[in-house]
């Protein structure tokens, strides 16, 4: 059996940029960390049982891989040509499409159990440009490529993407007391809206030529707010974030809805500096950033205008940022390539 | 007399203001990422950079959280490579000196560790072949070394810890291999107070 972990992120600005359609014409950034929740994909090999087997919402075993619904498991196995005597299953600490790149982190933990599977080792890049053509390419997701590349290097990052398709991962390095600053001066609250990533990208991709120099800007504001992260200015870091979100609102109609602009509003006339939806948009996780006398206030306004809108699931979720990427954490795998 | 000294006292200032601190932060966010999934961290020299290795792993291992030290739920877990003297005499005199370093290291290593590899020179051919291995199975790779920029434990390493100096000086080069040891280790112990100062009730 092989236990793989990948982490969930929260990415504050640049989302968009990591889309083809634009990266292809200027280069693309966006600026992430790994947060404490977590995919984690368990593989098993199954000698005497020649089916092939995924447990995740519902429980699949079908004899032949084309029969497997569960598109990416069924593209990443056929890509492995594996077709038999395996099982596999997911975990995860959170609900999938809350925005904060599960799907993703899912793709890389698989790459990288399979990869296991077959005692092959692969590093951070390897994964995440595996996990990126598996989604993109072979399922055909609209999707782009920041949440692979978070999910699998971990840690606070600049994240660029080339026209020629290369990707670079930069780290912020910032020591414990900016990091912990930054982390305590973020609210993040799931809005129990769910969507999937690509009914917004669809549009926002469609729109691509006549965004560009909105786009441009959004891709350009990264190093500052790297540099920001770096001098501990959260406020200026707030303002950003907010001028971010009105950017990313004006992509696409269905970014934003009424319910999540009266929630992010309630937060901001509530004190906090900015804040963005996270993910493609649409639903999924509100992210505020915020004086720390100030958090108790934002709580209690936001709760309320979620409860007046029956939004039954809406929670805080607290978190803490992450250092670590996607990990094998245990290969007890027998079928393991020998020491030497 | 005093003049060896402040020559040798200057040099060391020198070396010590231009350190490689990007670097470093990048050692330093290996050794967090290592923790955070119970990962070890194996360290290993030859000679003089062998003292350096069982050195800090003492200080990493207990200096660290030496003020709290019941009150995270886990400790770092680095270890010297090879662990036992018999170790290193046995793969030594059986097999080659080039394999005291891999040769335990293959008994050990596993996906989420890191290594740090200690070598002034970055070319002994010991500390490479352990680095060739930890490369080979995409385990993060601290490389501490010094002298020619080009060296190979320097090329090879992800976090690129080079000092430079004249070929021959390991005085100042394993002195301020030292210091940047200890810098790593004031630095978690720093992060780990801090920790339980702001959330006594937690733990981490």
């Amino acid at each position: 059996m092989i236990v793989v972990r990948a982490p969930l992120r929260i990415s504050f600005v640049g989302g968009g940029t990591d889309l083809p359609d634009f990266y292809h014409r200027r280069p693309g950034r966006v600026i992430s960390t790994a947060i404490d929740k977590f995919v984690y994909v368990v593989v098993n090999r199954t000698p005497m049982i020649d089916r092939v087997t995924a447990r995740y919402s519902i429980t699949e075993s079908v004899e032949k891989l084309e029969d497997l619904k569960h598109t990416r498991i069924r593209a990443a196995l056929a890509s492995f040509n594996i077709n038999k005597s395996i099982e596999i299953s997911s975990f995860a600490s959170m609900p999938s499409k809350t925005g904060l790149g599960s799907s993703s982190s899912f793709s890389v933990a698989l790459i990288k159990a399979l990869n296991a599977f077959q005692g092959k080792k692969v590093d951070a890049g390897e994964a995440a440009e595996a996990a990126s053509h598996l989604e993109i390419h072979l399922v055909g997701e609209p999707i782009g490529k920041q949440d692979q590349y978070a999910a699998s290097f971990g840690g606070f990052n600049v994240i660029q993407f080339n026209p020629d398709e290369s990707v670079n991962v930069t780290p912020v390095l910032i020591d414990y007391k900016k990091k912990l600053l930054l982390q305590d001066s973020l609210l993040l609250f799931y809005t129990g809206i769910t969507r999937a990533a690509s009914s917004v990208l669809t549009e926002q991709k469609a729109n691509i030529d006549s965004k560009l120099q909105t786009l441009s800007e959004m891709a350009d504001s990264v190093p500052e707010f790297a540099e920001r992260v770096m001098r501990g200015d959260i406020n200026g870091l707030g303002a950003m974030l907010h001028q971010g979100w009105l950017k990313k609102k004006s992509l696409a109609s269905n970014v934003s809805n009424s319910t999540i602009d009266d929630l992010y509003n309630a937060g901001i006339d509530s004190g906090a500096w900015g804040g963005k939806i996270l993910g493609a948009g649409g639903g999924g996780c509100v992210l505020f950033i915020c004086p720390t006398d100030k958090k108790d206030l934002i709580r209690e306004s936001v709760k309320k205008i979620a409860s007046e809108k029956n939004l039954n699931e809406f929670r805080e979720i607290p978190i803490k940022f992450v250092q670590s990427g996607t990990e094998v954490l245990y290969n007890g795998d027998q079928f393991q390539a020998p020491i030497a | 007399m005093k003049e060896f000294i402040k020559n040798f006292s200057e040099k060391v200032q020198t070396s010590l203001k231009n350190l490689p601190e990007e670097e470093i932060a990048k050692a330093l966010n290996i050794l967090e990422a290592a923790y955070e999934r119970d990962g070890r961290i194996y360290i290993f020299g030859n000679g003089g950079s062998m003292a350096l290795a069982t050195h800090w792993v003492c200080d990493f291992n207990k200096t660290v959280f030496s003020h709290n030290l019941d009150k995270h739920h886990r400790r770092f877990q680095a270890i010297r490579v090879p662990t036992t003297d018999e170790e290193l005499t046995a793969w030594a005199n059986d097999v080659g000196f080039d394999m005291v370093f891999v040769g335990p290291l293959k008994n050990y290593l596993q996906d989420g560790d890191a290594i740090i590899a200690i070598s002034s020179s970055g070319n002994s051919p010991n500390i490479i072949k352990a680095v060739e291995l930890a490369k080979e199975r995409k385990v993060s790779v601290i490389g501490i070394s010094g002298f020619e920029v080009s060296n190979k434990l320097n090329q090879l390493a992800d976090a690129k810890i080079f000092i430079p100096a004249e070929k021959g000086d390991y005085f100042l080069v394993e002195g301020i291999h030292g210091i940047i040891l200890h810098m790593m280790v004031r630095y978690f112990k720093d992060y780990f107070d801090h920790l339980i100062e702001r959330e006594p009730k937690n733990d981490f």
